[in-house]
C-alpha cells in the first residue's frame, strides 16, 4: 500500500517537475525568440527620449538696464483625439481665445486627416487669455470637475516667445525673432548665435527610476547696448514731428558718442510694433527701408564738403583764412559747377565758403588737394566700405575712383560737395567722427557688453585709424562752429557751442536729377572742445522747404536740446566753472 | 544488580528516541534550509525594490523640480516682462504727465555747482567681472633667501 502511494507521488512530482521545466523552457525560449529582441529593441527605443534643451533667448537691455528685448510664456492649443470627449465643449471653451468661430474649432476636430491623432488648434496664445481655461483644467475643485472633465483632450503648452516691451521703439536696431527662434534685422540677426545660445541635446529616460543628471542648458547670451532709451524715445519723437512740419517722404536720425563710436539713438521711419513682426510685409516695401540709416546708401550732398575741407586742411592745400573769389561757376573736366543759388558770392575766405556752402569753392579745394589725395582721404574715410556697425543688413555706399570706367573729372568736383557718391548716415557719421574726435575715427556699434554664465564683459571702443591729425580736425570744428555763429544757423544749440554743417543734395533719377526733391541733411557735433554727442539728421523729399538749413538744422538743434538735457552736459559756461580748478 | 527506572524518565527518553528517529525530521531540516533560503532571496528582493522604488520616487521628484525651475524661470521671464511693460516709455510718459509732471526743458533746468563734487560716473552692471586666467606664481624656493627658507623650514617643523 505504501509502495503504491510512493508511485503516485513520484508520478505527481514528475508531471509537476516536467510542467514546469516546460515553463522555463518555454520562457527560455520566448526570451531568446527574434521576437523578443524585437520587442527589447522596442522597449530601449522608448525607456528613453532623445530631447534637445534649448537655452533661453538672452534679453536686450540699454546702457541704464532698461528691458528692450525679453521672452515671455504664449500658449500651443492642441486636442488629443484619442481623449477627446466633447468637442463641442472644447470649441465653445477655446473660441475666445484663439479668436476663432466654434464652428471651425467644431470642423477641425471632426475632420482630422487620416491617422492624425493631435488636432492643433492655435499657437501663440497670450499667457492671459490661456490663464482661464489652465486654471479649469488644473483645477482640484470638485465643482469644475464636471466642465474641466467635459474638455478632457485639450492640451494647452506653454512656451517661450519674444516679447518688446517698448513696442516699436529702436524697432530699427533691435530687428524680430521670427516664432522658428531666428533673428532678422538688427541686433536680433547681428547676434542671433550668441543670444539663442547652444541648444542641448541628450538622451533622457523616461523610466524615473533611472534619472540621470538633465544637462545644464545656459541661457543665451544677454546683450548691453549703447542706447539710451529715453534719448531714444526722444529721437523718434522729434523724427516724428518734423517729418510731419516738413512734410518729408522718411527721415533718419542717429546720435552717436563720438569718443567711442556707441551709438545712443538711432532712429528713422517707418518703424514697425516688434510684437507683430508679422505686419513686416505691410510696413516695409523693401529691405532698405527697415534701417535706412545703415541699408540706404544716398547722395549726402554739402554734409562732404566737411570731409572735402577736411583733407584740405590736412594736406595744407589751404587754410581757415586761404582768400576765394567766387565767380559763381567753376568748369572742371568740361562741366561747369555752380553754386546752390547760381550766384557769385565774390571774396569769400575757407569759412566764409563753409558757412556759404559755396559748391564752387569747394570744387576748387578738390582741385586744390589734388584727385590723388583727394580719393586717399576719403577711403581712409572709409566710403565705399562697410562701417563694421553691428547691426545686421549694412550696406556700404559707392565711392568711383580715377581708373574706374564710370569716374570723369568732373566727379572730384562733385565729389567734393557729396554728389556722384553715395554713402549711408552711418558712413557719413563714422567718418566724421575723426573731425569731432581729434582726428580718430570710430567705429560705431551699439553693443556695450554681454552677459553669460554670470560674467559681464564690457566691449572695448574700437577705432578705424587717424584719417587726420588732431590739429586738423580741431580747427575745423572751430571753423564749423564759427560758420553756423556768423549765419545764425538754424541749429544753434543755445548755452552749447556746437560745429556742424548743413546738405542739401539733388536725388538722382532715370534721367538725371530730379526737379525739386532734394535730400536734407545736418551733421553736427557738440560741445565744441568736449564733444560728447554727434547728431546726424536726413529727411528725405521735404516738401516744406528743399534746404537742409530749414529743415534738417532745426531738426539738429531739437535733437540736441534733448540730448544735452538727457545726457546731463551743462551748458559751456558751466562745464567751465567746473573745469577750473 | 537490577535498576529501575522511574516511569516518567523512561517515557522522555522514548519520547527523544522516536524524535531521533522521527523519518520527518531530516525533511523539516532541508524545509528550514530551503526556507532560510527563500527569506534570504525576499530580504534582498525587499531591499532591491525597497532601494529601486527610492531611486524612482527621487527620479520623479528631480522630474518635478526640473519641471518647476522651467516653469520659475518661465514665470521669471513673464514678469520681467511685465514689468518692463509697465515701465516702457509709452505707458510711463502719458501717466508722468497725467500726474502732472512735465518735460524738463533748458530753461527750466538750473545748474548748481558744487565745490568739490564729483558726480559718479557708474556703468551698468548686470554680471560680476570675468574670470581672469589664474597666473602662473613661482614656489617660494625660487624666490625666498636662504635665511627665510630656514626659519620657514625649523619653524614649520617646530
Amino acid at each position: 500500500m505504501k509502495r503504491q502511494y510512493q508511485q503516485r507521488l513520484m508520478i505527481i512530482i514528475s508531471i509537476l517537475v516536467l510542467a514546469g521545466l516546460l515553463v522555463i523552457g518555454q520562457i527560455m525560449r520566448i526570451q531568446n525568440s527574434a521576437e523578443a529582441k524585437l520587442f527589447r529593441e522596442q522597449g530601449q527605443r522608448y525607456a528613453t527620449e532623445f530631447r534637445t534643451f534649448y537655452p533661453e533667448r538672452g534679453s536686450i537691455y540699454d546702457r541704464n538696464g532698461n528691458l528692450l528685448a525679453g521672452n515671455k510664456t504664449v500658449y500651443a492649443f492642441g486636442v488629443q483625439l484619442s481623449d477627446m470627449k466633447d468637442k463641442d465643449a472644447i470649441a465653445t471653451a477655446v473660441a475666445a481665445a484663439l479668436g476663432k468661430s466654434p464652428e471651425e474649432i467644431v470642423a477641425a476636430l471632426a475632420s482630422p486627416a487620416e491617422g492624425q491623432q493631435f488636432v492643433v488648434l492655435g499657437d501663440y496664445v497670450d499667457a492671459a487669455a490661456a490663464r482661464p481655461l489652465l486654471g479649469m483644467l488644473e483645477s482640484t475643485d470638485p465643482t469644475l470637475a464636471a466642465t474641466a472633465s467635459r474638455l478632457r483632450g485639450l492640451v494647452l503648452t506653454p512656451h517661450p516667445q519674444r516679447d518688446y516691451p517698448e513696442g516699436s521703439l529702436a524697432a530699427d536696431i533691435l530687428g524680430f525673432v521670427s516664432r522658428e527662434g531666428k533673428g532678422y534685422y538688427g541686433v536680433e540677426e547681428k547676434y542671433n548665435s550668441l543670444l539663442a545660445g547652444s541648444p542641448v541635446q541628450a538622451w533622457v529616460p523616461v523610466d524615473p527610476s533611472r534619472a540621470v543628471e538633465i544637462p545644464r542648458v545656459p541661457p543665451g547670451t544677454t546683450l548691453v547696448l549703447s542706447l539710451d532709451r529715453e534719448l531714444q524715445a526722444a529721437s523718434e519723437r522729434i523724427l516724428d514731428e518734423n517729418i510731419k512740419k516738413y512734410g518729408a517722404v522718411s527721415g533718419t536720425i542717429v546720435v552717436m558718442d563720438p569718443r567711442d563710436g556707441g551709438i545712443l539713438a538711432l532712429a528713422s521711419t517707418p518703424r514697425m510694433n516688434l510684437n507683430e513682426f508679422w505686419t513686416y510685409g505691410t510696413v516695409y516695401k523693401n529691405a532698405t527701408e527697415f534701417n535706412p540709416a545703415i541699408s540706404k546708401p544716398y547722395e549726402p550732398g554739402s554734409v562732404m564738403k566737411v570731409l572735402t575741407m577736411a583733407s584740405a586742411l590736412d594736406t595744407s592745400a589751404v587754410q581757415p583764412h586761404t582768400p576765394f573769389l567766387d565767380t559763381g561757376a567753376i568748369m572742371v573736366g568740361g562741366a561747369t559747377i555752380m553754386n546752390w543759388d547760381q550766384q557769385a558770392w565774390g571774396q569769400q575766405d575757407m569759412i566764409g565758403c563753409m558757412q556759404h556752402s559755396l559748391n564752387v569753392c569747394l570744387a576748387w579745394v578738390a582741385q586744390q588737394v589734388g584727385a590723388d589725395n583727394f580719393y586717399k582721404y576719403m577711403i581712409r574715410f572709409g566710403f565705399g566700405h562697410l562701417t563694421g556697425v553691428d547691426l545686421a543688413a549694412e550696406a556700404s555706399g559707392r565711392l568711383k575712383l580715377p581708373g574706374d570706367g564710370d569716374w570723369y573729372p568732373v566727379d572730384l568736383a562733385t565729389n567734393a560737395f557729396g554728389q556722384g557718391i553715395t554713402a549711408t548716415p552711418m558712413q557719413m557719421l563714422m567718418a566724421t567722427s575723426a573731425v569731432a574726435n581729434n582726428g580718430k575715427m570710430v567705429v560705431p556699434h551699439v553693443l556695450s557688453a554681454m552677459v553669460r554664465d554670470g560674467h559681464q564683459y564690457d566691449v572695448p571702443a574700437q577705432f578705424a585709424g587717424s584719417p587726420i591729425t588732431p590739429e586738423t580736425a580741431q580747427t575745423l570744428s572751430g571753423m564749423l562752429a564759427q560758420s553756423l555763429e556768423q549765419e545764425s544757423s538754424n541749429a544753434l544749440v543755445p548755452g552749447y557751442r556746437v560745429a556742424g554743417k548743413t546738405g542739401t543734395a539733388q536725388i538722382p533719377g532715370p534721367g538725371g536729377y530730379e526737379d525739386g526733391a532734394t535730400n536734407a541733411s545736418f551733421v553736427g557735433w557738440g560741445p565744441v572742445g568736449n564733444p560728447q554727442f554727434m547728431i546726424y539728421v536726413w529727411l528725405e523729399r521735404p516738401a516744406a522747404s528743399i534746404w537742409g538749413s530749414t529743415t534738417a538744422a532745426p531738426t539738429f538743434s531739437e535733437m540736441a536740446k534733448q540730448t544735452v538735457l538727457l545726457m546731463n552736459i551743462p551748458p559751456d559756461d558751466v562745464r567751465q566753472q567746473l573745469a577750473r580748478p | 544488580m537490577n535498576v529501575t527506572m522511574p516511569r516518567v524518565t523512561r517515557s522522555i527518553e522514548h519520547y527523544v528516541y522516536a524524535y531521533s528517529q522521527a523519518p520527518w525530521r531530516v525533511q523539516r531540516q532541508r524545509i528550514g534550509v530551503a526556507l532560510l533560503i527563500a527569506l534570504l532571496l525576499a530580504a534582498v528582493a525587499a531591499l532591491y525594490l525597497e532601494v529601486t522604488s527610492q531611486a524612482a520616487v527621487i527620479g520623479r521628484q528631480i522630474q518635478d523640480m526640473s519641471a518647476e525651475t522651467i516653469t520659475a524661470d518661465r514665470s521669471k521671464a513673464d514678469l520681467q516682462s511685465q514689468i518692463a511693460t509697465l515701465q516702457a516709455t509709452g505707458t510711463l510718459s502719458p501717466r508722468a504727465q497725467e500726474l502732472g509732471f512735465a518735460p524738463v526743458d533748458s530753461t527750466t533746468l538750473l545748474y548748481v555747482i558744487v565745490p568739490s563734487y564729483s558726480p559718479a560716473r557708474t556703468r551698468l552692471t548686470l554680471g560680476a567681472a570675468p574670470l581672469q586666467p589664474n597666473t602662473p606664481s613661482r614656489p617660494p624656493e625660487y624666490t625666498e633667501s636662504l635665511v627665510t627658507w630656514l626659519v620657514r623650514y625649523f619653524g614649520g617643523n617646530q
